[in-house]
């Protein structure tokens, strides 16, 4: 009896190892992820939702830049196809089609999108359909399809974002419901965006300093990951047509940089604009998104499905939550959002490594990032939507492809990524997203078909 | 992928030197704690599936096991009543085991049949000692007393006859050559218990260990003061390691985290493939020296899996 009490013993210390001083090993990143994260992952099962290629096309500033003669749909149609054609994937195996759209006449679109499927080259068995979440309507297409997917709906979708704002701008059609002077909040729905803004730097106390210092950070940063290439594996080149304001002349192009971005931007430069909103105020042209044309479309599917294809594993879609906020500091939403996503992630905010949140607004962003306590060296690390340029139901399968691929160039140490924006009429919306390789058991091991188990000799 | 069920937990499993459809399995009743043990020789079906060829009981739990590397019938056990025993599957029962050498004062942990000198192996217990032995002698040739603690494992150089290294729960590996008195080197390996060894099948200078700090190690015995490699992935302590006999700087280890893991340390994204069948502490792997890739685990799940790497252990053919 002794005896199996001393093995008991010798072999309990293989599991609880004393915690001697000196051993910084066993809280290395890897196994303390591995056994301590609040979730349990069980990827054996192969039954969640991964992101095997994500693409834009470059955002361009409407009615100015590169998109203002290209047609909608053409831009979609471009990422539709790259994400095929680089995958290899059969189209037909596409169970469905969600896109983001926003400003655009809601049948109208949907009808362009179905047509954009068909320039693309998905033949008429796969379907498609749009979602308007207004600012989020990128990465809410995304979460739909992600959610079909673990309902079992399809095995594999495309969620995607299109928006030509040199097109379809904000309007607003027939007259308003008088009894919205009763009900403050539905008032405060009809807000223009810009005071939505203002009000936020009202309320949080959020100065034009910070404003444009973070509107220079946004262009600087962004030219800099433009200059490094750091878009290259995102970007999908638009071939489209372009016409001389001039001389009317018709010009083939092909668009493959973001047009937005200005490096000579400075905090001085940014001083001088007027307030664009409000006499006062200290929202300016220069520290809120660009108004912008683009495109992007995340291909997704099952782990499982994935892996027999052999198809590289770029994120695993984690998490998502789309949270209500006062419409008249709509600007607010990812500070609620983010924490409603890491909830439902079971993890913490320190677990990020990357965050995408998008500025619509230097205010918003700003007070974001101070309220939420992020560290400024994990936020937009590319850049974001002041510089970049927001179409707006493109944004988050923009982010989708800027983040996954930072996460992809940053290896092994960077696990954990969030994108976040807030949405017009008060809301917000976040996902939260884990690098593919983090939980992949069998990403490198070769299939072998043939059942290979004796060499020809035994047999 | 076959699979083999047996009564008891497994411990070990290894493959022959001689058939390449040929495995040893070691098992030990109640984990080990209390109970029989019992050796099986298994035979890989080339239709598929795996029968047993014979097995042999033991009075306790059996740890590891190794085949001989001069009879190709003859095999040793590594006892927990701290005897060692070997058996021929060749010989009639009655006539079976044909050695049983009891000089360890506890457990024996492990054992390694010399593979280039073929007519000796080794044994490590949890008396802290080290054992070398011949079929020929009726006692041990010599005894290693350095380690302060568990001796977990022992691996024989495959290239120098007279060349071994053992891993101990004093945190320490050490290398030994049998003409000279004492260990020629100590490394301070790990914080933590070593649990395993094994030597670079194609450099003699490296050598790997594995560890309850969850990592696996790879060290330079000629420049032994930082590890070579340091591959960090397992969940709990790594029970066994394994260099493969076809490339290079290819690794295979198993945990108590209940993985299967293949490692190539030269590369930055060193873990090459994660198993996750067993269901409980996976204890024994090894790798085909007549078939390249193909694998066997065991673990206390009582399952024996023989796979190809790169193909799913469950998978039925």
């Amino acid at each position: 009896m002794e005896k199996s009490i001393e093995r008991q013993r010798v072999l309990l210390q293989h599991l609880q190892p004393p915690s001697s001083a000196g051993s910084s090993l066993l809280s290395a990143s890897v196994c303390a992820a591995g056994d301590s994260a609040a979730y349990h992952r069980s990827p054996s099962f192969g039954d969640d939702v991964v992101v095997v290629a994500a693409y834009r096309t470059p955002i361009c500033k409407a009615k100015r830049g590169g998109f203002k003669d290209t047609h909608p749909e053409d831009l979609l149609a471009t990422v539709l196809k790259a994400l095929v054609e680089n995958t290899n994937l059969n189209p037909n195996e596409v169970g469905d089609i969600v896109v983001g759209t926003v400003l655009a006449p809601g049948s109208q679109r949907a009808i362009e999108c179905r047509m954009a499927a068909f320039y693309a080259g998905f033949p008429e068995t796969v379907p498609l359909r749009t979602v308007n979440r207004q600012c989020s309507s990128g990465l809410q297409a995304v979460a739909d399809v992600v959610a079909a997917i673990k309902a079992g709906f399809y095995d594999i979708g495309i969620g995607a974002g299109l928006e030509s704002m040199t097109v379809n701008g904000p309007g607003w059609e027939g007259s308003v419901n008088p009894k919205v002077n009763e009900f403050q909040q539905a008032q405060s729905c009809l807000l223009p965006m810009g005071i939505t803004s203002e009000n936020v730097a009202h309320k949080f106390g959020v100065t034009r300093q910070e404003q444009d210092q973070a509107a220079v950070e946004s262009h600087r940063k962004a030219a800099a990951a433009t200059a490094a290439g750091k878009f290259k594996d995102e970007i999908v080149p638009v071939i489209t047509k372009i016409i001389d304001p001039k001389s009317g002349v018709e010009k083939q192009v092909t668009i493959s940089v973001d047009d937005g971005i200005r490096l000579d931007t400075t905090l001085t430069g940014l001083a001088k604009l007027k307030p664009a909103f409000k006499k006062d105020g200290s929202t300016t042209a220069g520290n809120s998104s660009q108004v912008s044309d683009g495109a992007g479309a995340v291909l997704l599917m099952r782990r499982d499905v994935a892996l027999r294809k052999r198809l590289p594993v770029l994120g695993v879609f984690r998490s998502f939550a789309a949270v209500g906020v006062d419409p008249a500091v709509m600007g607010i939403g990812p500070a609620v959002a983010i924490p409603a996503a890491l909830r439902s992630a079971s993890l913490e905010i320190d677990d990020i490594d990357l965050f995408e949140i998008n500025e619509a607004f230097a205010s918003q962003y700003v007070y974001c990032c101070k309220k939420l306590g992020l560290d400024p060296a994990k936020v937009n690390v590319n850049g974001g939507a002041i510089a970049l340029g927001h179409p707006l139901g493109a944004t988050g399968a923009r982010c989708v492809s800027t983040l996954l691929n930072e996460m992809k160039r940053r290896g092994k140490d960077c696990r954990f990524g969030i994108i976040s924006m807030c949405i017009g009429s008060g809301m917000g919306a976040a996902a939260v997203f884990e690098r593919g390789d983090a939980v992949d058991p069998l990403s490198n091991a070769k299939h072998t078909d043939a059942r290979n188990l004796l060499s020809k000799d035994a047999v | 992928m076959p699979v083999f069920k047996t009564p008891f937990n497994g411990y070990a499993v290894r493959f022959s030197p001689f058939y390449e459809n040929r495995l040893l399995v070691a098992t030990a009743q109640n984990f080990g704690i209390l109970g029989n043990g019992r050796l099986h020789i298994i035979d890989l079906n080339p239709a598929g599936g795996i029968s047993e060829l014979c097995s042999f009981d033991t009075a306790d739990g059996i740890y590891d096991c190794a085949w001989s590397e001069s009879h190709d019938s003859v095999a040793v056990a590594a006892v927990a009543d701290g005897s060692l025993k070997l058996w021929d599957a060749a010989l009639p029962p009655s006539s079976n085991p044909i050695r049983s050498f009891h000089e360890h004062a506890r457990e024996v942990h492990a054992v390694d049949w010399n593979p280039v000198r073929r007519d000796s192996f080794l044994s490590a217990s949890w008396d802290d000692s080290l054992k070398l032995w011949t079929l020929d002698r009726p006692a041990s040739i010599r005894t290693f007393r350095e380690h302060s603690y568990c001796v977990y494992s022992a691996a024989w150089s495959p290239r120098h006859a007279d060349v071994f290294a053992s891993a101990s729960g004093d945190c320490t590996a050490r290398v030994w050559d049998v003409r000279d008195p004492g260990s020629s080197l100590v490394i301070p390996a790990h914080d933590h218990e070593i649990l395993s060894c094994d030597w670079n099948k194609y450099d003699d200078c490296f050598l790997a260990t594995a560890s309850v700090d969850k990592t696996v190690r790879v060290w330079d015995v000629r420049a032994s003061r930082a590890p070579v490699a340091t591959l960090a992935g397992h969940g709990y302590a790594v029970r066994r390691i394994r260099f493969s006999p076809h490339r290079e700087s290819l690794l295979l280890s198993c945990s108590y985290d209940m993985t299967v893991c293949v490692w190539d340390y030269r590369t930055e994204d060193a873990l090459l493939a994660r198993y996750d069948h067993h269901t409980e502490f996976a204890v024994g792997v090894d790798m085909s020296v007549l078939v390249e890739g193909l694998l066997a685990s065991t673990g206390w799940d009582e399952l024996v899996y023989v796979w190809q790497h790169g193909t799913d252990p469950r998978a039925i053919s």
